[in-house]
């Protein structure tokens, strides 16, 4: 038997039995130590560097967003101005439609403006941030003249408040009594899609 | 390191504590009750140095014996049996095996050494064992001797090596082809008369005698004996060192030795303990004599050191793996530090950016929505007035032609038609088709999708009208017709047909004809026109 590990060999080796349990505690501890703070400095690392992915996609992000908006600013306030992104006012229109009628001496005018819906788009296309309404509107109006017919079209159209896109449209001439008096020689059916859009942003927020 | 060397020999022990290669101290002992005492406390002052005692005794005996060649166990059975048999009373016995034998069984040649008398050691190992020194090994002198030949180059194949010890005598090894085979111990006591040289020399010559007489040398074999004396005593001694044919004398300058080995200071004397020293220390040997019972505390010294060691390995160990962990996790921190830097620089800009952003009180993706939508659906969505406007312009080119009924449609369908009330009808016609249908009849529009809206791309309107000819001039209406599609097919991006002519020539229509009385001098024969005006073409 090797005298270690005898009863003397013991008592002599006790202090660096002692020693060597004491180094290897102390070397466990900065090993696992060191490791644990390694281990974390390495996940600290790699967040920082998913968080530096992320400012800089965001920022490119930014970027691409302030010039497409720089484009489109000038756009959008004409959009705005003209209240695309506003409830429908439909007292708006019956009063426009009325004040055109006088304007442009209609001899009738019959109108309908059908319940608001979600307007589908060619191809189901969808926009994630706004919701694309419209009120179905068909006009009959019957006027002395086509210009008048045109015209009164035209102003719809066009108008500076709202969008009103016109999409179909007949006209044709009806014949006249010849009693001398004014009468109407055209005779019209229009349809118009009124447009308004709603932000999804806000609505959600509502 | 401390290391304790001990040198033993009849009457004294010399004891000298090496630190590095160099001797830091030296003390002698009588070898008496006295000497053991000093010895005892001069122990204590070298509490944990390794003790390594060398022993010149004359009660060293050396055999020389073969064995029959066997494996090694079997080997060391037999070699520790002979040691017994040969050494009974003594623990202090080594075997040392010098190869084979040339002829015959080719058995093992041995050479065996004992210190026949174990109580000349009694006294000195019972302090050794008293303080719990560790006894690192006892070495015979002799033995440990041939390690001299090597370093000196004594390369003969019959060498004497003489030697002195503390205490006045005189050792003598014959080592033959380096190896040793006798050695033999006698006091230096000159009679009268007779100086160190000649005693030296009448000695050597008896060893050469007993030597030959043990066949030892062949007839041209020379001893050459080796001398080693300091520069005081070999003026003395040279002189009476005669060579012979057999016999070939060579002073060892001891201090020329010392140099050559590296052992600074040089001895004082012709004694060679301070040079045995030396060469352990340049090539440390095996133990001979000592039992593993007396090398324990060595054994637990070497045991503590290497535990001790091998703790202070782990600890270094450890903080070295910590420090590279560390240090890289600081190459890391420093990275962080910049990365965070460059994120609060890119925030920076990020906030710059936002805050630079046109607002209208929603957000980009609303604002660049709505835009796509305008700029997709409705920015170039056709307008019935100018499609109006332009086939004005046209008719008005054609003052033959009255426009009944014009009906438009916006679609993306470039084959839609939209759907048309019968207005006209011909007047003061003498001739008129019936039974087929129209070439290409108005229809009604198809139908879209439920209420899709179309980005307008394409404008068809159908006309219905009359043209006015001199009567039965149908030839002339229908060139009238025909110059008025092929102007409105001038227009950008349009394309008219003729649906239904004046006066349908068709082989697969029925064709009326009635002439009576006195007849107009005109008539107005209808007709149907379709109009596509393709935007895209037109850009």
């Amino acid at each position: 038997m090797t005298p270690a590990f005898t009863r003397e060999g013991w008592k002599v080796l006790r202090g660096a039995w002692i020693g060597l349990a004491g180094a290897i505690v102390a070397a466990i501890l900065i090993v696992s130590g060191s490791h644990w703070y390694g281990v974390k400095e390495k996940r600290d690392s790699a967040d920082a560097s998913r968080r530096l992915q992320e400012a800089r996609a965001k920022l490119d992000g930014a970027r691409r967003e302030r010039d497409n908006l720089n484009e489109s600013a000038d756009v959008f306030r004409m959009l705005v101005d003209r209240g695309l992104l506003q409830r429908e006012q439909r007292l708006d229109l019956v009063e426009m439609v009325n004040g055109l009628r006088s304007r442009y001496q209609l001899f009738a005018l019959d109108y309908e403006i059908a319940p608001q819906r979600p307007l589908p788009l060619p191809g189901g296309r969808v926009f994630p941030s706004i919701d694309v309404l419209a009120s179905r509107v068909k006009l009959r109006a019957k006027a002395l003249h086509e210009g008048d017919i045109l015209g009164f079209m035209d102003e719809i159209s066009k108008q500076r408040q709202g969008f009103h896109p016109v999409d179909e449209c007949t006209m044709r001439r009806i014949g006249s009594a010849g009693d001398g008096r004014l009468q109407a020689h055209v005779e019209a059916d229009c349809t118009l899609e009124w447009i308004t859009l709603k932000d999804k942003g806000a609505n959600r927020a509502g | 390191m401390l290391r304790h060397f001990l040198y033993l020999t009849n009457s004294r022990l010399v004891s000298m504590a090496t630190r590095g290669k160099h001797i830091a101290m030296r003390r002698e002992f009588a070898a008496s009750g006295n000497g053991a005492a000093q010895f005892d406390q001069h122990l204590a002052s070298l509490p944990d140095a390794p003790v390594y005692l060398f022993t010149d005794l004359a009660e060293e005996d050396f055999r020389l014996d073969t064995v029959p060649h066997v494996g090694g166990r079997d080997r060391e059975a037999i070699i520790g049996r002979k040691l017994v048999q040969m050494f009974r009373n003594t623990p202090f016995r080594h075997a040392v095996v010098q190869g084979r034998e040339t002829e015959g069984r080719r058995d093992d040649r041995v050479f065996y050494t004992a210190i026949t008398n174990p109580e000349v050691l009694r006294p000195w190992l019972e302090a050794i064992e008293r303080r719990h020194a560790p006894l690192a090994g006892i070495y015979s002198a002799a033995v440990f001797s041939s390690v001299m030949l090597d370093e000196l180059d004594l390369l003969f194949p019959h060498t004497l090596l003489v030697t002195f010890t503390p205490g006045g005598a005189m050792r003598q090894t014959y080592f033959r082809d380096r190896e040793i085979k006798f050695s033999r111990l006698t006091p230096v006591d000159p009679e009268e008369g007779q100086s160190l040289g000649t005693l030296i020399s009448e000695e050597t010559t008896r060893t050469w005698q007993y030597l030959d007489s043990l066949r030892h040398f062949g007839e041209e074999d020379r001893l050459e004996v080796c001398v080693m004396l300091h520069p005081t005593d070999r003026a003395i001694v040279q002189p009476a060192l005669r060579d012979f044919a057999q016999i070939q004398h060579h002073i060892l300058d001891i201090e020329q030795v010392a140099a050559k080995l590296g052992l600074r200071p040089a001895p004082l004397s012709s004694t060679c303990e301070e040079i045995f020293v030396h060469l352990f220390l340049l090539r440390p040997g095996q133990n001979h004599f000592a039992t593993p019972e007396m090398r324990r505390f060595d054994t637990l010294r070497k045991a503590r050191l290497g535990i001790l060691r091998f703790a202070g390995a782990a600890v270094v160990a450890s903080l070295g793996w910590g420090a590279w962990n560390l240090n890289q996790a600081m190459q890391k921190t420093d990275v962080d530090q910049r990365i965070a830097q460059q994120i609060q620089t890119l925030n920076g800009e990020y906030d710059a950016i936002t805050r630079s952003l046109p607002s209208f009180g929603v957000g980009g993706s609303t604002m660049r929505d709505a835009v796509s939508f305008y700029n997709a659906s409705i920015r170039a969505f056709p307008h019935v007035t100018d499609f109006a406007v332009a086939l004005s312009g046209v008719i008005g080119r054609h003052p033959e032609v009255r426009l009944a009924q014009f009906a438009w449609i916006a679609t993306d369908d470039a084959n839609a038609t939209p759907a048309l009330g019968r207005v006209a009808s011909s007047q003061g016609m003498p001739v008129t088709a019936t039974g087929a249908a129209p070439k290409d009849a108005p229809a009604k529009a198809p139908e879209a999708a439920p209420g899709t809206f179309s980005s307008g791309r394409y404008e068809v309107a159908v006309l219905e009208g009359t043209v006015r000819v001199p009567i039965n001039d149908f030839r002339g209406a229908l060139d009238a017709v025909g110059r008025l599609a092929a102007d409105l097919s001038a227009l950008p991006g349009t394309s008219a047909s003729v649906v239904e002519s004046p006066l349908d020539l068709r082989t697969s229509a029925q064709i009326h004809g009635r002439h009576e009385g006195a007849e107009p001098d005109t008539m107005e024969p209808r007709f149907v026109l379709r109009v596509v005006r393709d935007h895209r073409a037109e850009t």
